[in-house]
């Protein structure tokens, strides 16, 4: 656990310098920086009051907990403040208006929604048109907020598991142009090629009118025929190109193309890249991987092959940008549990058992499959401007053991542990253990107390103490060191993480 | 009260009549479920004509009058089915369909209909088959030898079917798109017709009113062309001239563009068909700012979600709930599930608290579960619901949805003399149906008149 402060070296200076000393020294330290491409100037403003909208507002707070940015700091009992689902600001002693819903968090951790890069059935039957067909009370979408997801990309749009609500969940819906590229398929590459070449013909020819049409009006524009529209949308950085491939001549033949082109891929499954990270890394690849996928190595062959547990790590340190997904991509409790949708935390955690650290995990199944659905400056790290998505778990998000108590879309609370069937039964919370419900759910709530009145004390201290266990690991030490430091220590552990990626990326190509 | 008054006055027609028939009768029963106004114990019903002339406790009857006489018996008003499609075996479209009429479906030799009676269904609304608009209901009476006979009221709602995709919504907007196209048509043309009667104001008295009467003659030499072109062209400046104190009569809108004109003007009602909670707020976005009158049919079933969407404030919906609504939902008598557990949920009885009203239809189309229904509504009593509420959805709520409330439905003077004889309360399991009167009529039972 100690990478966690250590982590990043000089990219934590960076990190530090966007977080001013005044901020600091106001001990309400407003959380801004990180996600700053690609985002909308909203995004960057933090508190504005310009930015007033129509209607009435909305605040939201979850209070007490340890809030993991993703993209920042780890801020040790601090606040989260939302307005009408965007946040307004993280830190210590904020002024909460006076109707602000609170959830108290104290003693448990709040992380930004995990984004499964890819899923099946979390937001209805439906492939597309998610906006029409949308089904927020669908119990896979319950069981996806359980797992932390709180967006998800399915077929070629990113829509967010936004319960009880059939509006604006859709974020982006033309993400991919999925193309083909592999070694048993020689005339499939030889087409994919001449696809690119015609392209990069008829873009250069465009731009070439688009220059000389300002002086020449009658100028005709060039012809589009014969051009691959998906192809031209890659090349136009209109769509991402993705590939799914596993063996390594297929990777390196898409990492040349790419090059070749000036495109950067998006790789899916990618078992034997952990072979060739540096070229990987060289071509601006994103990969999607699964690190417990298994791909056999070809005895005939000398080199390295096969699928390995320290892939992600690997291709991590060449500078590839990694998100992690699970084997099965919708929630499947038909024989291979364990490896569906529902893992996907748990899935991170097995790249952190190949080598790669506990933060780049965090971020393959946060902001990486964000900054690859195009839609990091809504979701995918906890940062002023952005949507209010998080969930509040009682332990490590990556560790087997940890449960997500509450979600949270967009400044409204989605789920609670213990008011949902699926695993309300499994550790409740204990009574004097449990937040104060500050949220109107309603009075059908059961308090463990009133079932059973003889066992509760029995209880509440086993509980207890079963906690206090809990807590003492390595967090809890730090936590106790920064105590002592001061404020300062709080944002050790803040660096762009995210930057190094794309700056290894940036490199290579 | 001078309700006995009253039986008296009316008690000259039955003597004047020789033969004493059944359109003049009274009725004694132990008890009278009046749905509108609650019970009445010892109950006298006096009908004439097919219609309920009086109701109350106890009145004296005039000696003479033929009686049904049967103080153990509880009478109710006839059942009403507003949701079926029995004796009809049409199929429909999947799209675009609003000009349909169930009407043109009716086959009155249908055996259906004279089962139907002896379960004390007195009142059925049939729908139009089919997916996307199918079209529109009628309600019909379930006797006659022409279709003609058994209609009731028609048209009774336009059926709609939402379903969580983009073609659904996109039919529902497509509708009302048309009718703006129409609106905006007519308000052209009744902006130029206008215009046009300005004009002639003004050119009329003031400047050539020899030319007026010149026209004038020049149409009535015309005779038949003119009638013609007027038949054609009935917005043309010269049928307007024709007549001096001329009414705008705006242009029949296209066959399949009317319901949604007629949804917007109120002159007709929409009933939905959802199927989950989603649908309902899908339904919700499409409807948007466009303002009807529309009922909700959702078929229950087993896991349905629905208790999502009772009402705004349980799940803090960004949406008013049905309950907020007061809309009416069309449901089969029939406990529900959680969904993913066996936890039972009495849906009709959420919708109700929340506001709601509710309008129960036998679990299937079958006769059989016309006979049983209302046993099976019986079970949602025992399981909660307000029995008030149960007997309302099974008479005046349907009614009401088929927009024959004010003539049938309950059991209030001057309405239609539908009964259902009971041998005892309708919810209790032993009570049997013992007799039923569809409009004064005796169907079936034997009442000793």
């Amino acid at each position: 656990m100690r990478r966690l402060f250590r982590f990043g070296g000089n990219l934590a200076l960076i990190g530090l310098a966007l977080l001013t000393t005044a901020e600091l020294s106001n001990a309400r330290a407003f959380q801004e920086g990180g996600e700053q491409g690609g985002g909308d100037a909203a995004d960057k403003s933090g508190d504005a009051e310009g930015d007033k909208e129509d209607g009435p507002e909305h605040f939201f707070a979850v209070v007490g907990a340890d809030v993991y940015t993703g993209t920042g700091a780890v801020l040790r009992g601090a606040t989260v403040l939302s307005r009408n689902g965007k946040i307004k600001a993280i830190g210590y002693d904020l002024d909460l208006p006076p109707d602000t819903k609170t959830l108290d968090a104290t003693g448990l951790r709040v992380y930004p929604g995990m984004v499964a890069i890819s899923s099946r059935g979390l937001v209805g039957n439906a492939t597309g048109d998610f906006e029409d067909t949308i089904d927020p009370f669908n119990s896979r979408m319950v069981l996806g907020l359980a797992t932390g997801i709180t967006t998800t990309g399915t077929g070629n749009a990113a829509v967010k598991l936004k319960r009880f609500s059939v509006k604006d969940a859709v974020v982006n819906d033309k993400i991919f142009s999925a193309l083909a590229w592999s070694a048993r398929n020689p005339p499939g590459k030889r087409t994919l090629r001449e696809k690119f070449v015609t392209a990069t013909e008829y873009l250069r020819k465009y731009r070439d009118w688009e220059q000389k049409v300002k002086k020449d009006k009658e100028l005709k524009e060039p012809s589009k025929k014969g051009v691959d529209v998906t192809v031209l949308a890659v090349l136009k950085g209109e769509a991402k190109a993705k590939f799914n491939a596993g063996a390594r001549d297929d990777l390196l033949g898409i990492a040349r193309l790419a090059q070749e082109f000036g495109f950067r891929p998006v790789i899916e499954d990618c078992q034997e890249g952990w072979t060739i990270a540096d070229e990987l890394g060289r071509a601006g690849a994103s990969v999607v991987l699964t690190p417990r996928a298994r791909l056999p190595k070809r005895e005939d062959l000398t080199r390295p092959g096969g699928s390995s547990i320290e892939n992600a790590a690997i291709l991590h340190k060449a500078g590839v940008p990694i998100a992690v997904v699970p084997a099965t991509e919708s929630v499947d409790l038909g024989g291979i549990v364990g490896r569906d949708i529902m893992a996907l935390a748990i899935e991170a955690g097995f790249a952190v058992r190949g080598g790669l650290s506990e933060e780049a995990a965090l971020a393959s199944i946060t902001i990486v499959p964000a900054r690859i659905l195009g839609i990091s400056h809504r979701v995918g790290s906890l940062e002023v401007g952005k949507d209010c998505d998080l969930i509040v778990t009682d332990g490590d998000l990556l560790h087997y053991e940890t449960f997500v108590q509450y979600a949270v879309v967009d400044g409204k609370q989605v789920y609670d542990k213990e008011q949902e069937l699926f695993f309300a039964h499994i550790r409740p919370r204990a009574p004097n253990e449990a937040p104060e419900k500050k949220l109107d759910r309603g009075e059908s709530e059961v308090k463990p107390a009133e079932a059973k009145p003889e066992e509760t004390e029995v209880d509440g201290e086993k509980t207890e103490e079963k906690a206090e266990e809990k807590k003492v690991d390595e967090p809890e030490k730090d936590k106790k060191e920064e105590k002592k430091d001061g404020d300062s220590n709080d944002h050790d552990g803040g660096s762009d993480e995210s930057g190094s990626d794309e700056g290894g990326a940036d490199d290579g190509s | 009260m001078s309700l006995p008054s009253i039986l008296l006055a009316f008690a000259p027609a039955a003597w004047t009549s020789p033969a004493p028939s059944t359109d003049f009768y009274a009725i004694r029963v132990g008890r009278a479920e009046t749905v509108s106004k609650g019970t009445i114990e010892h109950a006298v019903i006096l009908v004439e004509g097919g219609k309920i002339v009086t109701i109350g406790e106890d009145l004296p009857i005039e000696r003479g009058i033929p009686i049904i006489d049967r103080p153990d018996w509880v009478v109710m008003p006839g059942l009403v089915n507003a949701y079926s499609r029995l004796g009809l075996d049409g199929d429909g479209g999947d799209e675009m369909n609003p000009d349909v009429h169930a009407f043109d479906e009716l086959y009155p030799a249908s055996e259906d209909y004279a089962e139907v009676v002896k379960f004390g269904v007195t009142t059925l609304g049939l729908y139009p088959a089919g997916n996307g608009i199918p079209g529109q209901a009628v309600v019909v009476r379930p006797t006659g030898n022409t279709p003609e006979e058994m209609r009731v009221h028609d048209p009774a709602y336009l059926k709609i079917i939402m379903r969580a995709a983009s073609n659904s919504k996109k039919l529902l907007r497509d509708g009302f798109k048309k009718a703006d196209e129409y609106d905006a048509k007519e308000k052209k043309a009744r902006e130029k017709w206008d215009k046009d009667q300005e004009a002639k104001k003004k050119k009329a008295p003031a400047k050539k009113p020899d030319e007026k009467v010149e026209e004038k003659k020049v149409e009535e030499k015309k005779g038949e062309e003119k009638k013609e072109e007027a038949k054609d062209e009935p917005k043309t400046e010269k049928s307007d001239a024709k007549t001096e104190e001329a009414t705008y009569t705006p242009s029949e809108p296209e066959p399949k563009t009317k319901p949604f004109v007629d949804l917007r003007s109120g002159k007709l009602r929409a009933l939905v068909s959802i199927s989950s909670a989603a649908e309902y707020l899908h339904l919700l976005d499409a409807i948007d700012k466009e303002k009807f009158t529309w009922d909700l049919r959702v078929p229950m079933t087993r896991e349905i979600d629905l208790f999502y969407v009772t009402d705004k404030k349980t799940y803090d919906l960004d949406q008013d709930g049905i309950g907020d609504r007061h809309v009416r939902v069309v449901m089969e008598p029939l406990i529900t599930l959680t969904p993913g557990t066996m936890r039972q949920r009495n849906l009709a009885s959420e919708l109700a608290r929340a506001g709601a009203k509710i309008v129960f239809i036998p679990r299937n189309d079958t006769l059989l579960d016309h006979e049983r229904w209302l046993t099976h509504t019986a079970e949602m009593v025992n399981a909660g619901l307000s029995r008030d509420i149960a007997l309302r959805a099974l008479t005046l709520e349907p009614a009401e949805l088929l927009g024959v409330g004010e003539r049938l439905g309950s059991l209030d003077k001057g309405k239609d003399a539908n009964f259902v004889f009971l041998n005892g309360d309708p919810f209790e399991p032993t009570t049997r149906i013992q007799a039923v009167v569809l409009e004064g009529r005796v169907m079936f039972g034997e009442v000793g008149l």
